[in-house]
């Protein structure tokens, strides 16, 4: 099972940050999400939420060109996550600037709700500049809607499990997965929002998703600089998706 | 076949309840054209969603964000339902037809029929089931015309539970009638704003006469769940609450199958959008015309914005994008309580704003004529709400364009509990 890992870009702080995505970069996992800050994050829970005020403050695009170098010299891709409201006016200006950056693609996770009249216009402005677009979509996008973003991209999928980030409501997840499998047939799924704990990583592999995406759930330990807690919760994942 | 033949019951045919009553609830969610904006929070410290584990029956929360397209109801339920009066008669209108010179056919879906009166038992039943199952021991919610807080009443009561229900004030004056009803249903109904929440207390404190609006009432209804850790019945807006009510569109579906008919046009009234999207959205993959009647003077449809806004005022829930006035309207105390609500469910808002659906907005006035017209023709005493789309549907009958067309209107309710709009 693959393992993807998100952190706002660069929070708590420059350093803390470094310090912190250095100690995943020796494990085995698949993919960055970087989250490209933003002052509305408003498909994010609180825990999201606020790494983004501060991370708003602390960033750099030189920063983030450094970072995102250190990352893809491991072998992992990575992507950066945006809100398309940070680009609405100037949606070629920006994906120029994360070519420049070195991401291998974007997942964009408003663009099939608020931006959804944008969204050929936005995939093909992704693809014009040589990224990936990572289809995300969640349990309540509409078939017609899924369907149409697969035939945009040909990359890996995001889903997001649960309505909003580091949250958790009662799921009939079965039933979302067979949905979902059915209409992306042999695409790679990645499940996100919402996982935040062994027995739910063990519970989505049996399901079926092909990997999963975490990023509340070390939110906390990086806001108290508690290294310890990170690397427990690091050594976790990565040994229920590739023990 | 027999001329007379849609005044015969359906029974007489051998056609049974459960040949009519569906098995399974109709979601719109995966077949929209578009997708739905999700909630959103708006208090940055804290997740409104993840409060609705503590707001909501967890299986009806489930629902809200089910994907499923069919949701099996389950056999205590479709019990309940037909104890309720399920399913509601579809009724050919030939008398208005006459009295209108239309050449086309009038049918209308009578959810007055139902033991409560209104189509609001279709989400009250389920709710207050799955809050009984969860081991619930009372749940809280808000009315405006009273006819939710009726079905919620009686709905506790069915599933051995209790109910407070929070009646906006203006209709606890208009309606002493439906006050007596809910209690008589072994409801405990209270004047919104009241004292029994901080919130409402607050309003009082600024405005001792304050007349209410369903945000104030939805509010106090939701902090009160939460102050006393019972469970909120939802009844409209949530994308749940539609599904529920989709029972009146599959119901109808299958009538005019029986009696061999498509519509051309299909035409409910509009508060917050449950009745009407219930009655409509299992006939979304069809071409039929839709229109859904709003209240003149709560103009959600020709004044209101298609944007992200509060369902409640207080700003407990989530936000939602929806056709809305603003969660500080306070809306004129027309009769109508129904249709005070300041949006419209999130599918509903996308399909109106989008085309697919047309609406309309009639006057109290206008409404009450066709009260009138309607009881002086079909014997049936409409809702005050349920007359919007009456009346909508004359206009629409009125029209030569429309000569020849089958007309299937909702009447989401009887008004025979609101006769004092005529006067004392």
């Amino acid at each position: 099972m693959k393992l993807a890992l998100y952190f706002t870009f660069p929070y708590p702080s420059r350093d803390a940050f470094e310090k912190f995505l250095k100690r995943t970069l020796p494990l085995n996992y698949e993919y960055v999400e970087l989250g490209i800050p933003t002052e509305h994050p408003y498909y994010d829970g609180p825990t999201v939420r606020k790494t983004h005020g501060k991370a708003l403050e602390e960033f750099s695009m030189n920063l983030l060109k450094d970072t995102v170098h250190m990352i893809r010299r491991t072998g992992k891709k990575v992507y950066a996550l945006a809100y398309c409201n940070l680009f609405e006016n100037d949606p070629d200006g920006f994906m120029s600037s994360m070519k420049d950056v070195g991401f291998d693609g974007l997942i964009l996770p408003d663009l099939l709700t608020d931006y959804y009249s944008m969204r050929k216009d936005i995939a093909s402005s992704v693809s014009s500049h040589e990224l990936e677009l990572i289809p995300f979509f969640n349990s309540t996008t509409p078939d017609a809607a899924i369907n149409e973003i697969l035939g945009l991209t040909s990359s890996w999928v995001y889903f997001g499990l649960q309505p909003s980030t580091g949250i958790r409501v009662p799921l009939d997840i079965p039933s979302m997965y067979s949905r979902i499998r059915n209409i992306c047939g042999e695409r790679e799924i990645i499940v996100g929002f919402g996982i935040n704990s062994a027995g739910t990583v063990k519970e989505l592999r049996k399901i079926g998703f092909d990997g999963i995406a975490v990023g509340s759930a070390f939110v906390n330990s990086m806001e108290n600089d508690d290294q310890e807690a990170f690397d427990i919760e690091m050594r976790m994942l990565e040994s229920e998706t590739h023990g | 076949m027999y001329k007379y033949n849609h005044f015969i019951p359906l029974f007489m045919y051998g056609v049974k309840n459960k040949d009519i009553i569906p098995e399974q609830w109709y979601n719109i969610t995966p077949d929209l054209p578009e997708p739905l904006s999700p909630p959103r929070d708006h208090d940055p410290e804290r997740s409104s969603i993840d409060l609705l584990n503590r707001i909501l029956p967890l299986e009806v929360l489930k629902q809200e964000f089910t994907s499923r397209r069919y949701e099996k109801i389950p056999e205590e339920i479709l019990r309940q339902y037909e104890q309720a009066g399920r399913p509601t008669p579809l009724i050919r209108a030939r008398n208005l037809e006459t009295l209108l010179n239309f050449t086309g056919k009038i049918f209308y879906k009578y959810e007055g029929a139902t033991v409560t009166g209104s189509h609001k038992i279709n989400a009250a039943i389920p709710q207050a089931y799955y809050a009984a199952q969860e081991g619930v021991m009372e749940v809280a919610t808000e009315t405006g015309a009273g006819q939710w807080g009726t079905a919620t009443a009686l709905s506790a009561s069915l599933n051995g539970i209790k109910s407070k229900i929070f009646m906006v004030n203006v209709s606890f004056r208009q309606k002493p009638l439906r006050k007596r009803i809910i209690e008589i249903y072994g409801g405990n109904v209270v004047a919104s704003p009241s004292t029994l929440t901080d919130y409402g207390r607050q309003i009082l404190k600024k405005e001792p006469e304050h007349p209410g609006t369903l945000g104030i009432a939805i509010s106090e209804a939701v902090q009160y769940t939460l102050d006393n850790n019972i469970r909120y019945l939802m009844g409209s807006v949530e994308n749940s609450v539609i599904t529920y009510q989709s029972i009146i569109g599959l119901e109808a579906q299958k009538q005019l199958e029986i009696e061999g008919e498509e519509p051309d046009v299909l035409i409910g009234c509009v508060g917050g959008g449950s009745n009407f999207s219930g009655f409509v959205f299992p006939f979304m993959k069809t071409d039929v015309e839709m229109i859904a009647s709003a209240a003149s003077e709560v103009p959600k449809f020709s004044k209101g914005k298609y944007r992200y806004d509060l369902i409640d005022t207080a700003g407990i829930l989530p936000q939602l994008k929806m056709i809305s006035l603003g969660a500080d309207y306070v809306p004129p105390p027309i009769y109508s309580g129904g249709l005070r609500y300041h949006g419209a469910a999130p599918a509903l808002s996308m399909l109106v704003n989008s085309g697919r659906i047309g609406t309309d907005e009639v006057t109290e006035e206008k409404s009450m004529e066709a009260m009138q017209i309607f009881a002086r023709t079909q014997g049936i005493v409409p809702a005050p709400e349920s007359a919007h789309a009456i009346a909508t549907a004359i206009d629409y009958c009125r029209n030569n364009e429309n000569q020849g067309k089958t007309v299937v209107l909702n009447v989401s309710g009887h008004g025979l509990l609101d006769l004092s709009i005529f006067g004392d």
